[in-house]
């Protein structure tokens, strides 16, 4: 078990090694940050000294070097145009996104895992059409449209809710119900199917022989079976929606990582790029590492080695 | 009796307060928030490069002049300027102004201003439009010279665009990234908090010099990136002002009694632009007469009304009104196609030919659309334009190459509200972004842009901009308008001609 998790964080570390190369070279190749740094009546002159300055103008790889060796140090670089530290950038934006993700994945779950157990209790029932004709929605529907038709309707038309911003619960509503749709119709999915699966298992057969109350069968004999792939999708649905916030921040106007890393990629501000996508690829490959190190608690026959 | 000493002191600390209270109060009360498409990316005022940035800065800093929303100059920290010989501007300063933190605005603080604007080390991203100033000068505690490098007339233009006058001592004790944290200023209104990401926050200077100080206790700058939320934000009453209305809004947005949008032209001049500089690809194009023939074949007119639903305005020349040197009497090319053709036909084209025209897509008001319905219209001369539409890191790269399309549509924004800042950068010979070359108006720029008597360089500016359209290096179109949304909560608010700079100054609170 412990080789097992120190196998899996080095390859955790070559994964995000991998991704910083791949970002640090797609980031170059969107062009010279300077032309939009600078206005249009710039000339050459205060070009090269900006490059200089900026160190744009040494060759890629040592480029990349210095930025290896300055994560190393724990210096993610300082933002084009803020002139700050981007690392602290986003760490400052971090807090919404993890309160945005967390409020939209507890939405999800309480609603996804009764309406997917309930479909699997009852396939092909009314209830059962209901539910998936729900999730065929909430998968399909632009989620950019979505948020747009829920400021439309609950802010503009009825005064409910407040349409964009960060404040209290009442903010935290719409943005959280865009951004969980998706992954409310995904869980609910993949419940009922994992589910009925499980039901049609011999175990579940003898458990109803043994005279025990569905509710029992139902929750404590197949519920936890059917759990581990549920677990595994919302585990990647959590990492989803922690770093593809982006659309649902941009709508909302949310002052999140994903934000800002799209305003950093609009600007060409590589450091604070680099590092958004860095710090959330971290997060990511962290969640499934832990999700890996879970499954073995839930079900023991699951060994490593 | 040490109880009575506390309790008195206790009374009159609650007097104390009460009274500045209610004076604060009765200088400035309620909030504003004004919502934009994007947010600054600093508050210090010589490390910004963007109208956001600006808009911010202009409540919190001074300069020493300023621009009306009219565009017209008015004196602000300066009482008086002249030029005392072709390169040194002498400016006087008001006395008696104070730094948000109380310290005394003197003329070694304006000097410690211009220098660190122009200092590489500050990475200004305005450094360019102050790189000709040579040195400063503190005469006396309320005297100033500014000397430069060569005859610059536009300098009190500089000295009220980005030129924000910042503390000395107050920057020196704290530095440069502490000043960026806790910014302190001299203008309307003092800094409060920025949440990253999301909103900037200030409230009322009391001590303000100015005739009267801020009505608007606090105000606020929030970003919300969306067009749609933003409108929404606007319609729900959460935000008191929005910038950048679409023009398909604005009649949805107008029938709600309690929102009014605000239109005025902007400073950014839309044009089809001709490379010249290729003679094999610009082929007829080489041909005053058949790029005349082109400004007659597009109408100007039915762009703006269909495709711009109103936004723009139709221009003559590339200037727009309220930069120095437009001359008014200068009538655009009337929409013509039979004129068109027969000057076609004249320079031995009389059944058109075939080109092709490039654009970016999103980058200005409907730009692709209006580089269609251009196609579309020169079609109908003969004229087969072949659209080619780039991404836009792609189309700045081949513009500055000068490998672009020979027709291309382009937008150029006028910040100093002078000609030079417009003519000599598109059409100066080997220019980043000329795509011309004509060695005579190459002389009469030169010219103008060193004359420091205006009545000689406005007339220098007439000709150059007759020849410039006689010459017709361009199709010229029209400037973008801007709109805001504005509630009712709000009065006196003003679009700022020729400019996306907001005029906060003014602003009341109705409700």
């Amino acid at each position: 078990m412990q080789r097992y998790i120190i196998k899996r964080f080095f390859q955790s570390l070559i994964v995000i090694l991998g991704i910083s190369v791949i970002v640090f070279i797609i980031t170059h190749l969107t062009g010279d940050p300077t032309d939009l740094l600078l206005p249009p009546e710039a000339g050459p002159e205060e070009k090269e000294l900006l490059r200089n300055q900026l160190g744009l103008d040494r060759p890629i790889y040592v480029q990349y070097l210095g930025f290896l060796k300055n994560i190393a140090h724990g210096d993610f670089g300082q933002s084009f145009r803020h002139q700050t530290s981007a690392f602290s950038l986003i760490i400052g934006a971090l807090p919404a996104t993890i309160e945005l993700t967390i409020a939209a994945m507890i939405l999800s779950i309480v609603i996804a895992l009764p309406v997917g157990i309930i479909s699997a209790i009852r396939p092909r029932s009314n209830y059962d059409r209901l539910g998936m004709t729900f999730a065929l929605l909430g998968q399909s529907i632009p989620v950019y449209w979505a948020g747009l038709m829920l400021i439309l309707l609950f802010a503009v038309t009825l005064g409910w809710l407040p349409s964009t911003g960060r404040g209290g619960i009442k903010h935290l509503i719409l943005p959280a119900i865009t951004l969980g749709l998706f992954s409310t119709a995904a869980i609910a999915r993949f419940t009922r199917s994992s589910m009925l699966d499980v039901l049609d298992t011999d175990y579940v057969r003898t458990a109803r022989i043994k005279g025990l109350t569905e509710y029992i069968v139902v929750l404590k004999h197949a519920f936890k079976n059917a759990s581990i792939p549920v677990l595994t999708m919302t585990s990647l649905q959590f990492g989803r929606m922690l770093s593809g916030a982006v659309i649902t921040e941009t709508i909302f106007s949310w002052p999140g990582v994903g934000r800002m890393a799209v305003q950093a990629i609009y600007n060409r501000d590589f450091p604070v790029v680099q590092t958004a996508v860095f710090v959330t690829s971290v997060i990511f490959v962290g969640i499934n590492f832990l999700v890996d190190i879970i499954y073995t608690y839930l079900d023991p026959r699951i060994k490593y080695k | 009796m040490k109880k009575t000493i506390i309790l008195t002191f206790l009374v009159s600390l609650m007097v104390f307060s009460f009274i500045s209270a209610a004076m604060a109060s009765a200088a400035a009360k309620g909030k504003i928030v004004i919502a934009q498409g994007a947010e600054t990316t600093t508050l210090d005022p010589h490390k910004g490069g963007s109208a956001i940035f600006i808009n911010a800065c202009l409540t919190m800093y001074d300069l020493l002049i300023r621009r009306t929303w009219e565009g017209k100059q008015k004196l602000a920290l300066a009482t008086s300027y002249k030029s005392i010989d072709p390169v040194t501007w002498e400016f006087k300063l008001r006395k008696g102004v104070k730094f948000h933190n109380g310290d005394p605005l003197t003329a070694r603080d304006v000097k410690f201003s211009y220098d660190r604007m122009r200092d590489p080390k500050t990475r200004n991203p305005f450094r360019v439009f102050f790189r000709g100033i040579k040195e400063v000068q503190v005469i006396d505690d309320y005297t100033v010279r500014v000397i430069t490098k060569k005859p610059d007339p536009v300098l009190p233009s500089r000295a009220s665009f980005a030129a924000f006058i910042v503390p000395e001592r107050y920057i020196r004790e704290h530095g440069d990234e502490y000043f960026a944290k806790h910014p302190v200023g001299s203008g309307r209104y003092r800094f409060v908090k920025w949440v990253k990401n999301d909103y900037v926050e200030l409230e009322a200077n009391d001590n303000y010099w100015g005739d009267r100080p801020a009505a608007i206790k606090t105000l606020i700058f929030k970003v919300i990136p969306e067009t749609g939320s933003r409108m929404a934000a606007l319609q729900t009453g959460e935000v008191d002002i929005a910038t950048n209305v679409p023009p398909f809004m604005i009649p949805k947005l107008k029938k709600d009694p309690k929102i009014d949008v605000i239109s005025g032209p902007s400073g950014r001049v839309i044009f089809i632009g001709f490379n010249l500089l290729d003679s094999e690809k610009a082929g007829p194009l080489m041909k005053k007469k058949v790029r005349q023939a082109l400004n007659y074949a597009v109408d100007k007119q039915s762009l703006i009304k269909h495709v711009l639903m109103g936004s723009g305005e139709q221009l003559a020349t590339p200037l727009i009104p309220v930069a120095f040197g437009y001359d008014p009497s200068i009538e655009p090319y009337p929409y013509d196609p039979d004129k068109a053709k027969s000057l076609l036909a004249e320079a031995g084209y009389p059944n058109g030919f075939e080109t092709e025209f490039a654009t970016g897509s999103g980058r200005y008001l409907m730009d692709k659309q209006i580089a269609e319905a251009i196609s579309g219209m020169l079609a109908k001369v003969g004229i087969k334009a072949k659209l080619k539409v780039y991404e836009w890191g792609q189309y700045e790269k081949v513009r500055k190459a000068h490998e672009v399309e020979p027709l291309y549509l382009l937008g150029w924004g006028n910040t100093m509200y002078d000609a030079d800042g417009t003519l000599v950068p598109l059409f100066i010979s080997k220019s980043t972004y000329s795509n011309y070359s004509n060695p005579d108006l190459d002389k009469m720029l030169m010219e103008a842009r060193y004359q420091m008597d205006p009545e000689k360089r406005k007339k220098q500016y007439e000709e150059i901009l007759e020849l410039i359209k006689d010459e017709a290096p361009w199709i010229f179109l029209y400037q973008q308008v801007d709109n805001y949304g504005v509630r009712d909560t709000v009065a006196n608010f003003r679009q700022s001609a020729g400019s996306e700079r907001m005029d906060c100054d003014n602003l009341i609170l109705t409700k």
